[in-house]
Parts: C-alpha cells; sequence; structure tokens
C-alpha cells in the first residue's frame, strides 16, 4: 500500500465514520441524555407504555410467519425456474423479482387498492388484514428465495442426483431429500429466509398502510420520533425509541453473523453443469408459474388501474369511471400537497446527489478492503465489517439518528437544512454499493494490471484504460442501484423530511393517500404518482438486469 | 447374468440400433467408439438413467427394461468422480453402506482416508473412493464411464489394474466405455465396438 493509497483509504474511512457512524452516536447520546442508561429499562418500556404494548411480539411473529409463507410460494417456483428450460428466461426471472425491488410503499398502495375499500373491501377486518400482510411480504420477499436457490438449482450437475440413486441410500425419495437436497439448498434457503426476516422484521410502508391496529417496533419508532430526545417533553418516547433500537440492532446483528456463517457454507463446491444440461423441459411447471406471475403481477397492475378508476363523487357512491381526474390532481398539487413534478424533480435532486457522494465513497472503500486483504488481512477485515455496520440498523433509525444528531449539532437544521434527507439516503446506500464493488474487485484478474505495468502506463491510465472499463458492469449496476434505493427510500425520509419542500415521491403517495377516503381522487391520485414511481424503478431495474452477468443470478 | 436383447436409441441421429450385449458372471466387457458415438448413453440405458426408444434388458432372467434405476441394482462409475462434498470419504461411502468402509478403502489402496474431506482427494484417489463406495453397494453389475480417462498414463495403468483384479476377485461383472484401445484391451475380457454394431 503506497502512501497516496494510504491518504486515499485514510479520507475514506474518516468521511464516512463523519458521514454514517457520527450521527448515530449523537443521536444515541441525546436519547441516552433523556432516558439515561438502563438498557432494560428501556426494552420493558415498549409494554408499558400504550403506544408500544405488544409491539415486540407482533414485530417477532408477523416476521416469523412472513419468512415461512415466503419459502412456501417462493421455493417451488424456484424450483420449476431453476430445473426446467423455458422460453425467455431472463424475462421471466426478471418479472418474478421485480417485486423486491419495487419500493414497499408503492406494494402497499397496491395491496391497498386491491383490498381496501372500493376494492374487496376485507381491509379492517383483522383475520384479514393479518394475512394480508404476511402475504405482501411474501409478495415482496419472494425474489430472495429465487435469487439464492435458482443459481444454484439450474447448475448442480445432474450426476450428483444419478449417483445416489444407484446407491442404496439414495433409492427413496426422502433419503435423496436428506443427502442431496437438503445439503445443497439448505444454506441458500436459510440465507434467504435470514433476509426475508430481517425485511419483514424493520417493514414499514407495508405495516403502515396495510395493519389496522398493530405495529412493528420500526413503525412504532416512527410514530413517536417527533417527540424523542427531547428533555422534559414526553420522554417515554425516547425509552421506546431506545428499546425499539436495542432490540432491531441485536436482531439485525444476529441476523448479520448468521447470513455470514450461511454464506460460508454456501461456498461448498458442489459439482456444476451447464444449464442446458440440467434443465429439460416441463410444460406443468406453468401450473407454478402462472400463477406465479399473476401474484407478483397483481397489485403492479392494479396500482396503475387504481391510478384510472375513479368512484363517481357524489356521496356514498360506489359506481366508477376510468378517468385521468387523478393524475391531473396529482400533477396540480393543492395546498397541502405538492405538484407530482416536484416531488419528483426532489427525488431525482436527493437520489443524483445521494449517488455522487455514495458511489466514490463506497468504492474508495472496497477498494481500500481490498488493498488491505493482501497487505492486511486483519485490518481489511475489520474495515469490511465496520462498512457492513448499516446495516444492522433499520431506515427508522437511521432516520431518527440523522435527524436527533443534526438537531444536536444545529437545531434549525432539521428544517432548513435540504441535503438532510441525501445524508439518510447515503448511510443506507454506501454498504450496498460497497457489496457490489468488492466482489468485482476481487474477481479482477491480476495479469490485466500486471500486464499493463509492463507495458508501461502509469496509474491514472491503468485505471481508467483498464480497471474501469473491466469494473464497469459492477459500477453501472451500482449506480443504478443507489439511485433506485434513494428514489424509492420512505423510512428514513418519513422521519427525516421535515419540510414540506423536500417531499420524495414516496413521501407524497403517503400523504396524498392519507387524505379522507370521501374525496374520489384519494386514490386515483395517490396511485397515479405510485405509477410514475413504479415506472422509474422498473427502467432502472431493467438497466440493472442487462448488465447482470451469469456469476452475479445471487446478488442484489 | 446380464442380456441386452435389441436396444436402439436415438436422439438427433441413431446411436445404437438393435445393439445385444451378454455378459456373464465375473466377465468384463469393454465397449470402445470415438466421442459421441453413444457409448455414455448406452450405459446411462443400461443402468435406467434414461429410457430405450426398444429393446429389452434381463438381469438374471428378470426383464428390468422399465424398472427404476434405484430399484435395478446397477452401479455406475461416472467419468468424473461424484463425490458429494458437505460429506467425508466415510460419509460418502456411507451412502452405500454404513460397514466396512476400512475394508473398502483398503481395497483400493486409501487406507485411513476415512475421514479426509473430499476436496482434498487427488483425481486418482477421488476416483478410488467413487469405486469403493460403488463396490460397497454390492452392484450386481458395475458400469465404467471412462473413469480412467482424466488420469494421467501412470496412475490410469495402476488404477486399470486395481481395478480388474479386484472386480475379478470379487466376480462382479462389468462393462467399460471408453475410446482408448490399449485401455479397453488392458481392462477387459472381451470388446464389442459400438460403431461396427451400428453398421
Amino acid at each position: 500500500m503506497n502512501s497516496l493509497q494510504k491518504i486515499f483509504g485514510a479520507i475514506a474511512v474518516v468521511l464516512y465514520t463523519i458521514i454514517t457512524i457520527a450521527p448515530i452516536v449523537f443521536a444515541l447520546d441525546r436519547l441516552i441524555l433523556v432516558s439515561g442508561f438502563n438498557p432494560t429499562f428501556w426494552v420493558q418500556s415498549l409494554d408499558k407504555n400504550y403506544v408500544s404494548q405488544g409491539t415486540i411480539g407482533f414485530t417477532f411473529i408477523q416476521s416469523f410467519f412472513s419468512t415461512i409463507l415466503t419459502i412456501l410460494i417462493g421455493f417451488p417456483i424456484a424450483w420449476v425456474l431453476g430445473r426446467h428450460s423455458w422460453p425467455f428466461k431472463a424475462f421471466l426471472r426478471s418479472i418474478l423479482t421485480l417485486p423486491f425491488v419495487i419500493p414497499a410503499i408503492i406494494a402497499a398502495m397496491g395491496v391497498l387498492t386491491i383490498t381496501g375499500p372500493y376494492g374487496l373491501d376485507i381491509r379492517t377486518e383483522e383475520s384479514t388484514w393479518w394475512w394480508t400482510l404476511i402475504l405482501s411480504h411474501a409478495w415482496f420477499n419472494i425474489a430472495l428465495i429465487i435469487r439464492f436457490c435458482e443459481p444454484v438449482l439450474s447448475t448442480l450437475n445432474p450426476n450428483l442426483e444419478e449417483q445416489l440413486l444407484l446407491l442404496p441410500n439414495g433409492v427413496t425419495f426422502y433419503s435423496r431429500l436428506k443427502n442431496l437436497w437438503i445439503p445443497v439448498l439448505a444454506p441458500a434457503v436459510a440465507a434467504a429466509s435470514c433476509m426475508t426476516f430481517v425485511f419483514s422484521f424493520t417493514s414499514f410502508a407495508l405495516v403502515k398502510w396495510i395493519t389496522v391496529r398493530d405495529k412493528t417496533l420500526e413503525s412504532t419508532m416512527a410514530e413517536v420520533s417527533s417527540s424523542s430526545g427531547i428533555q422534559g417533553y414526553m420522554e417515554s418516547s425516547s425509552d421506546i425509541v431506545l428499546g425499539a433500537s436495542l432490540i432491531q440492532f441485536l436482531v439485525l446483528l444476529i441476523s448479520l453473523w448468521l447470513m455470514s456463517v450461511l454464506q460460508r457454507k454456501r461456498q461448498t463446491k458442489w459439482q456444476q453443469a451447464s444449464e442446458n444440461l440440467v434443465q429439460n423441459k416441463n410444460t406443468k411447471g406453468w401450473l407454478v408459474l402462472a400463477p406465479a406471475i399473476f401474484f407478483v403481477q397483481l397489485p403492479l397492475l392494479s396500482v396503475i388501474l387504481g391510478s384510472l378508476r375513479v368512484r363517481d363523487a357524489s356521496a356514498d357512491s360506489t359506481s366508477f369511471k376510468w378517468s385521468t381526474a387523478g393524475w391531473s390532481e396529482a400533477l396540480q398539487g393543492s395546498y397541502s400537497f405538492p405538484p407530482l413534478s416536484e416531488a419528483l424533480f426532489n427525488s431525482m435532486i436527493y437520489s443524483f446527489t445521494t449517488l455522487i457522494i455514495a458511489l466514490p465513497l463506497g468504492y474508495a472503500l472496497a477498494s481500500t478492503i481490498h488493498i488491505l486483504e493482501e497487505k492486511n488481512l486483519h485490518l481489511s477485515k475489520i474495515l469490511e465489517i465496520y462498512t457492513m455496520l448499516p446495516f444492522a440498523l433499520s431506515a427508522a433509525m437511521i432516520g431518527l439518528g440523522v435527524m436527533l444528531g443534526i438537531i444536536k449539532l444545529n437545531p434549525s437544521a432539521a428544517y432548513d437544512f435540504w441535503f438532510l434527507p441525501v445524508l439518510a439516503h447515503v448511510i443506507i446506500t454506501v454498504p450496498f454499493v460497497v457489496r457490489i464493488i468488492l466482489p468485482a474487485l476481487r474477481s479482477l484478474d491480476l495479469n490485466y494490471e500486471e500486464n499493463a505495468k509492463v507495458l508501461g502506463m502509469s496509474k491514472l491510465n491503468r485505471f481508467l484504460k483498464i480497471k474501469l472499463p473491466l469494473m464497469k458492469g459492477s459500477i453501472l449496476v451500482a449506480t443504478v442501484f443507489t439511485l433506485a434505493m434513494s428514489l424509492g427510500e420512505f423510512g428514513a425520509s418519513f422521519i427525516v423530511a421535515r419540510n414540506s419542500e423536500w417531499t420524495t415521491l414516496p413521501l407524497l403517495i403517503d400523504s396524498l393517500r392519507g387524505k379522507p377516503m370521501k374525496d374520489p381522487l384519494t386514490v386515483p391520485a395517490s396511485n397515479a404518482v405510485a405509477t410514475v414511481l413504479m415506472i422509474i424503478t422498473m427502467i432502472l431495474f431493467l438497466v440493472v438486469e442487462s448488465f447482470r452477468n451469469q456469476k452475479d443470478r445471487g446478488m442484489f | 447374468m446380464l442380456n441386452c436383447r435389441n436396444l436402439s436409441k436415438k436422439f438427433e441421429r441413431s446411436l445404437f440400433d438393435k445393439l445385444s450385449i451378454n455378459l456373464e458372471k465375473g466377465e468384463i466387457l469393454a465397449i470402445t467408439g470415438p466421442s459421441g458415438c453413444g457409448k455414455t448413453t448406452l450405459l446411462r440405458c443400461i443402468c435406467g438413467l434414461e429410457k430405450l426408444d426398444s429393446g429389452s434388458i434381463f438381469l438374471n432372467g428378470k426383464e428390468i427394461t422399465n424398472s427404476p434405476a434405484e430399484v435395478r441394482n446397477i452401479g455406475l462409475l461416472f467419468q468424473k468422480p461424484v463425490l458429494y462434498p458437505h460429506l467425508s470419504v466415510s460419509g460418502n461411502l456411507s451412502l452405500a453402506s454404513r460397514d466396512n468402509h476400512d475394508k473398502a478403502l483398503t481395497e483400493v489402496g486409501l487406507s485411513g482416508f476415512g475421514n479426509r474431506d473430499v476436496h482434498t482427494l487427488s483425481g486418482g484417489e477421488g476416483q478410488r473412493v467413487a469405486l469403493a463406495r460403488a463396490l460397497l453397494a454390492n452392484p450386481r453389475v458395475l458400469l465404467l464411464d471412462e473413469p480412467f480417462s482424466a488420469l494421467d498414463s501412470d496412475l490410469s495403468l495402476k488404477l486399470i489394474n486395481d481395478v480388474r483384479a479386484l472386480l475379478k476377485s470379487r466376480e462382479c461383472p462389468a462393462i467399460l466405455v471408453t475410446h482408448n484401445i490399449e485401455e479397453a484391451e488392458l481392462f477387459s475380457d472381451r470388446i464389442i465396438n459400438l460403431l461396427d454394431s451400428i453398421n
């Protein structure tokens, strides 16, 4: 590591610490100042306070059932997709994994359009909305099961199963399950389940809009965020936030540890074969794929159709007409809500500013980790874990961290520092950039670099003419991913964006849908904004898909 | 022992047509032919991993043409040894039998290898473990799909001799398919050229 690399790496680490870690530390300091340092009391306060009673149990139970249902729905799809050949397979895979990149607020709008008033009207029944939430989480996360399992299934050497068929302990279906399929698939299913549990555990938009009464730790934190961290004012809010944060942090930390263990298990080298050898035709597979496509696309179609389906303005009317009135309402805005164009502009500005900071910072961190791997493996591992820390923080925790942290430095900044949402988005996206760039750096063939050196190319030339072109696919994936995540970010923005001029597309959707239902344009206008966000996300997703290389199929 | 009558199989072209094979107890047969002529497919049909277009297979007088692979009790050694990476050498042998691992490993010259991780085995050692596992299952016939082709010539020669001796001592009938005539001559009692059988 030469001196220039050392300075470059040090700047990246310091900048990352200032942007991501400092606000969280400031926020904790402020909350502890109000609440006192008593972790047991923080956790106990969750069940003592009316606003947060039952949230721990609800969060764990709904995450557990969401994970089980996700596996039950996702695994047959992954199996059919992986073990059989299909026309337009890449397109099918994209369609079936699309929900994961769709912002949760859009999914919430789609589900609400189906189950809400003037839809099936089953939302307010407790037995229904509980399962609706579980099903929505499954909808959102089946992509994880598909992305983790399908590459294993589609490339596993068929000789492994054939050999087992010819051995006494592979004669029965159960023995093959025990001796082959469970060892092969368990790490992938477990890793996907672990991630599904985490996403369901920290789910916010879906819980906020689909459940009628119960709350998760995440939605409770968002609800009490405005009154937390203030001495002498509703101090129980600070207890709740600290208690919820502590539980979430521990759950996410354990999940991250589990994921890294499972990741190592997934590296077991099973003999692979080309997809052509593994996959055969199976027309019955459509019995799984066709309902799956319907299941995946239904909420998205509901958003589009819901933006054009307008209820008759007369009171208590249940007749509908097709109209663009919802779009006009969203485009024009009102005294209460900015027009769609303003929210789109804000979203674009925030996402591009996030990109300008997160991409170079993430690249610099990944590059530093990669260089350190050769010189000081121990330090590289510490830095890698350090860059993954934000993964252990939920969006609401990050939002609160940014807000309370900035209030500590300058209270008025919470309302007049437009950059605030970007800060939250950078904290969320940098770890993803590192996770995308680092494997790409690791897989670069050293010979290219060494050959360029022998050819007398300068360091800058080697970077611009060799490294950058070879890395362009991963850089583009990181770029698009950062833009998409920032555009669709809701949890942290919901807490941070205190100024109405900072309204982003997800926040506008949330505000419009929060209007009284007697207004016939409440649903169409919110769905119109959701449609715009959905189309932008889909375009970004298609760009990522076209640049995703074959080896990256398990990556997001 | 093994009677194959009028076996026919075609994919895009005919691989073998009305091929008949008779294999006696303890006999070792080699089937030769160039790459792509259908040797592997023939073995896969005999052990039940592929379906025949026509013809019938009898084992000890009992027809097994339509029996599933898992009940035929015919062993197969693949060209590249198929070892399960989540299991140790002994764990792989357990798929065939819970007992006699030490004896089986000694027979193939790998005494003391039971606890070894399969990743640490060389190509030849891996093939020996696969052979030990196949023999532990006590197959009525053993099929060998060019298992020596990926090994260097010295190792291949030693393994050919060792495997032949082992099969003869157990009187286990076997069919080896190979494109290497020398290998076929060294290993087998009798040789059939698959191309001759088509023409």
